[in-house]
């Protein structure tokens, strides 16, 4: 009865079918055997199961287990055979075969199919509910209420009276607003967004160590191992400028290498290299190489200028020395070694005139005036003044009668040049005066008036270097007292009295009315060729056998304004535009350069010199290739004589 | 795209064909649709005979293959093409070589002479078949021609214009006028088409307007050295002076022309041609062009100026246009300068141009990227070149000679 009372308590317990089966099981042993009770306690039977007992009795006795010697086929023939078979389990404690009762199979079914053990336990009895949501008259306990309860609180009382006191006293103040603003913030919406960038960007790590190299190896390769000599001059060297701040050694194994004994030193460097570094960033330029070529506009927004050859005057047999076109832009005269003088139709290319002369012709010059129509043609020591009766007939005319109608002055000067007047077959030819130097004359320049004529005879002995002759009342004079160089050309200002002189490393330049020397110009070159004068007067450029263009702005200083190299060979010549901001030089190398000159009213803009055309054409004929340039004087058109025998027009 | 649908069209009632959209491969070049027309044609009337055409599209000549072409002009595809087709013009065929004593500066023809100006000083006359009729000497310089059925004008680098005439029954000239009033070499002389005036342009930036009419009495003009003007007076006709003057340009005057009897133009080497009413010599319109202008040509049929000038292309303008930069056409072929261009006188389209290359020129405006013929006869510099009514071309140049071409096409093209 007891263990069925158990049951129906471990039932309540355990819901679990393991759980129940346990204690069955548990259950089962305790109700059937009572008499031999195993003392072994609750282990696990297996302990003894290679023993012949399973346990102790109440008295200490072994417990034998039952002798079972069934085999495979008896259980078979038990379980067919015994009605009992299924309701014989084995007590584990014992090992003995238990047959249950029929309450025990009962109680067994009913605890699988999940109910109470016990048969008369009702689980659903009706219950009295004492505490329910119904007001009754009696209360449900009988206790009175106590007397403190309808007392008010002394103790209570004193609090208050201390709380009112304090308020009175104004101890206690009543308790402040609470604050709305909020209690958490943005912690960076103040902050300068560039200043987080900026802290970003500016963050500089620390500098890295360098990284091991070959030559740290104990076994370096034997290029990095310093020669005899190398670590000599290593220990020489100051510890700073050294290359390796140890010596690289080669050792037989790692084991041979010895404690580093800088190591201290070394490690106390970098810290201090830590600690010291300037945490600043270099503010690095970052310039484009490109900007700082100083812009310049593009040729080709500088045009007009000469692009292409044209035409080719073709005519003489040997090297044309010199050129130059009428004030009108429609003749051209170029003289020849071949001892001829040509003229040209520009726009044709047609010979219409040769003059054959006693020499070969170094100079020729085109009176710019265009009421006088005489061309200045310089041949051994003779200048010729020749009409070429070329253009308006009026103006060719009248410069004969200008020529003819000259009346021999009273008293007859001692002149260094004879003068004398063409005639016979001379005279047919357009020869008008001639002029005998005392020496070979190279150039010949007329004054912008067209009267005066500056002749030079580079003498390097003499002082006679430079005549000028006034065409109208046959004067020559000599403006020079001192030989100061071997002149190489000379060149009259456009508009002022100034008349520049070129010796080979020096433009003088002077005054004729005041008669003294007003600058003085270094070319920085090592002979002079060439020069030119601005229309404008306030810029001289210079060629020179050096290669080299410099352009004097006389306004600016004594030195070159600019200096141009891009002629391969000596400069031949040099020649402005008389509207067009062009200048032209051409050179050995069989090439003329246009360049872009524009000079500005404004003083304090400089000239913007821009090269914008090579020009080829020339053939070059014992080293010689362009021999003088000309510029037409209306159209940006370049003429160049070279020593191919020709006078080529680009246009 | 393989194939293009096309209408062809003609002007010219001869070759007329349905006028029904084909649908033509679009490689096809100027050969197969040539092919394709005749085809068209044998199969319409029994006796045709093989024509070579040429094909417009929209106005410009066929050149490349057909869809290369519709690439270049942006034609669309997808729509029907209208092809013009003409008779192909046929090569110039050179006809005479006449050799000249020195360069020829210029030339000028009608349907029964040639009348040249050279550099030897001398103007000559000319048949057309190449038999030297004439020779006019009395200059003293280089020569211009421009010549009225007996009346004959040459102009000359000596700043004199002469008027000769000429009886050409008993081929004798008589030297009637020496114009004289320039100041400089004249380089170019026009008659006006009522063949009254005639006006000559000179280096001297002036253009004059002299009479054209041959008369007995002579102008006084003032000059000094009287006596001289009276002797030549007698070998040389008799002096006239200028009846009006128009000075405007600022550089020498290369080339003058009449557009019709109250309008003259003229170019110049200040890079403008310019517009001037002949009777009150006021300016009408200018211009202006980045070069020299060395020669003009004005065509009353398409009522186009072209101007050849210091670079190597022919430009052509519209002289009623009040915009006076822009430059209508450009016609790049040459290499050199060109020194002479020249309107047809019968078809609208069609000019010649001569240059410093030595090459000849003839252009079609419908076709500007190419010339239609080269005639590279000359070995020198063309100077000049002319343009006869009756389809003959001429050039003289530098090497001495002036070539005559026979061109025939435009009489069968367009019903001319």
């Amino acid at each position: 009865h007891s263990s069925k009372r158990s049951l129906t308590k471990i039932y309540a317990y355990g819901h679990d079918q393991d759980q129940r089966k346990f204690w069955l099981a548990l259950i089962l042993t305790s109700v059937t055997l009572q008499d031999i009770r195993n003392t072994v306690g609750n282990i696990p039977m297996e302990w003894y199961k290679d023993y012949p007992h399973i346990g102790y009795d109440l008295d200490g006795k072994k417990i034998f287990k039952p002798i079972r010697n069934k085999d495979e086929l008896d259980e078979f023939l038990d379980k067919m055979e015994n009605p009992d078979y299924w309701r014989t389990v084995q007590d584990k404690m014992t090992g003995a075969d238990i047959r249950l009762s029929d309450e025990q199979v009962d109680l067994v079914h009913r605890l699988q199919e999940g109910k109470f053990g016990d048969v008369n336990f009702n689980e659903y009895e009706p219950a009295i509910d004492f505490f329910s949501n119904e007001v009754m008259i009696h209360p449900v306990t009988n206790r009175p209420q106590d007397k403190r309860s309808f007392i008010p609180s002394l103790i209570e009382k004193e609090k208050v009276g201390k709380l009112v006191h304090a308020i009175k006293m104004g101890w206690i103040k009543p308790r402040r607003p609470k604050e709305t603003t909020p209690q958490y913030y943005d912690l960076w919406a103040k902050e300068d967004p560039n200043s987080i960038l900026g802290r970003h960007k500016m963050h500089v790590p620390a500098p890295k160590l360098k990284l091991p190299g070959h030559e740290e190896s104990y076994n370096p390769p034997p290029e990095y191992l310093m020669s005899e000599e190398e670590r000599l001059a290593w220990e020489q060297q100051d510890p700073e400028d050294r290359k390796l701040s140890f010596l690289p050694q080669k050792f037989a194994c790692l084991r041979a290498v010895p404690a580093y004994s800088r190591f201290i030193h070394e490690r106390f460097e970098r810290c201090l290299d830590l600690y010291l570094c300037p945490r600043q960033r270099k503010m690095r330029v970052n310039v484009n190489p490109e900007d700082l070529i100083p812009k310049l506009p593009k040729p080709k927004d500088l045009q007009p200028f000469p692009t292409t050859q044209s035409l080719v005057y073709r005519g003489h047999s040997s090297l044309v020395r010199s050129i130059s076109t009428s004030p009108s832009g429609q003749w051209l005269v170029s003289g020849s070694d071949d001892c001829t003088v040509r003229f040209w139709e520009v726009s044709t290319a047609r010979c219409l005139k040769t003059v054959e002369v006693g020499g070969a012709v170094k100079g020729v010059a085109w009176n710019p005036n265009p009421s006088i129509c005489l061309v200045a043609i310089s041949y051994d020591d003779t200048v010729v003044l020749l009409n070429p009766g070329l253009g308006d007939r009026l103006v060719s005319t009248a410069t004969d009668q200008l020529i003819s109608s000259y009346e021999e002055p009273e008293e007859v000067k001692e002149q260094p040049v004879q003068w004398t007047v063409a005639e016979g077959e001379g005279h047919e030819q357009g020869h008008r005066l001639i002029l005998k130097h005392p020496k070979a004359v190279r150039q010949v320049t007329w004054h912008g008036k067209g009267d005066y004529l500056a002749c030079v005879m580079p003498d390097n002995g003499s002082s006679l270097q430079v005549v000028i002759h006034q065409v109208s009342k046959r004067r020559t004079q000599n403006p020079f007292r001192k030989n100061k160089g071997l002149v190489q050309c000379v060149s009259f200002h456009p508009i002022r009295p100034y008349f520049f002189v070129a010796t080979q490393r020096y433009v003088r330049v002077y005054n004729l009315i005041k008669q003294e020397l007003t600058k003085k110009l270094m070319a920085n070159c090592k002979w002079i060729s060439s020069m030119a004068t601005h229309p404008g007067g306030d810029n001289v450029i210079c060629g020179s056998y050096d290669c080299r263009l410099a352009w004097f702005d006389l306004d600016l200083s004594t030195k070159p304004y600019k200096v141009l190299r891009h002629h391969k060979k000596a400069l031949r010549s040099v020649a402005y535009h008389r509207h067009y901001p062009l200048f032209a030089s051409g050179s050995d190398d069989g090439s003329v350069i246009v360049c872009h000159g524009m000079v500005y009213n404004d003083l304090l803009q400089n000239p913007l010199i821009v090269p914008v055309k090579v020009l080829k054409g020339h053939t070059i004929t014992h080293d010689l290739g362009v021999l003088d340039v000309t510029f037409h004087p209306t159209q940006p058109w370049v003429f160049s004589s070279g020593a191919d025998g020709t006078v080529r027009l680009f246009t | 795209m393989s194939q293009v649908q096309a209408r062809f069209f003609t002007e010219n009632t001869k070759y007329l064909i349905d006028d029904v959209p084909f649908s033509i491969p679009a490689a096809s070049e100027v050969v197969d649709l040539s092919g394709v027309i005749n085809k068209l044609l044998e199969a319409k009337n029994d006796g045709h005979k093989h024509v070579e055409f040429d094909f417009l599209v929209r106005g410009q000549f066929l050149r490349t293959s057909l869809a290369n072409h519709m690439e270049t002009e942006n034609i669309s595809t997808e729509e029907v093409v209208e092809i013009e087709y003409v008779e192909k013009f046929t090569a110039p065929q050179p006809e005479e070589c006449i050799m000249h004593d020195d360069w020829i500066s210029s030339v000028e023809a009608d349907s029964e002479w040639i009348l040249t100006g050279s550099f030897d000083k001398t103007a000559r006359i000319w048949s057309m078949e190449g038999k030297a009729v004439m020779t006019v000497a009395g200059h003293t310089d280089v020569n211009l021609f421009n010549g009225l059925s007996s009346l004959l004008l040459t102009a000359s680098l000596d700043q004199t214009i002469m008027l000769w005439e000429w009886n050409s029954e008993r081929n004798k000239v008589k030297a009637r006028h020496c114009c004289r009033g320039h100041a400089g070499s004249v380089d170019t002389v026009a008659v006006d088409p009522t063949r009254t005036k005639f006006c000559s342009g000179s280096w001297d930036k002036m253009l004059k307007i002299w009479s054209a009419v041959p008369t007995e009495e002579e102008d006084e003009i003032e000059e000094p050295n009287r006596p001289r003007k009276k002797q030549k007076t007698e070998q040389m006709g008799l002096t006239r002076t200028p009846l009006m003057t128009f000075s405007g340009h600022n550089e020498a005057v290369s080339s003058v022309l009449w557009m019709d009897a109250e309008e003259l133009c003229s170019a110049s080497w200040d890079h403008t041609i310019r517009l001037w009413d002949a009777e009150t010599g006021g300016q009408k319109n200018t211009i202006t062009g980045s070069k020299v202008f060395s020669c003009i040509s004005y065509s009353p049929l398409c009522r186009r100026l072209a101007s050849g000038s210091t670079d190597r292309h022919v430009r052509l303008w519209d002289p009623r246009s009040k915009d006076g930069y822009l430059v209508l056409l450009s016609l790049t072929s040459h290499n050199g300068w060109v020194t002479a261009v020249r309107w047809s006188p019968s078809h609208e389209h069609q000019l010649v141009s001569g240059s410093l290359d030595n090459v000849v020129k003839l252009w079609d405006t419908r076709s500007c990227k190419a010339p239609l013929y080269d005639l590279a006869a000359h070995e020198d510099k063309v100077m000049c070149v002319d343009w006869t009514e009756n389809g003959l071309i001429l050039s003289g140049g530098a090497d001495n000679k002036l070539y005559t071409y026979r061109y025939s096409a435009c009489v069968s093209d367009a019903g001319a």
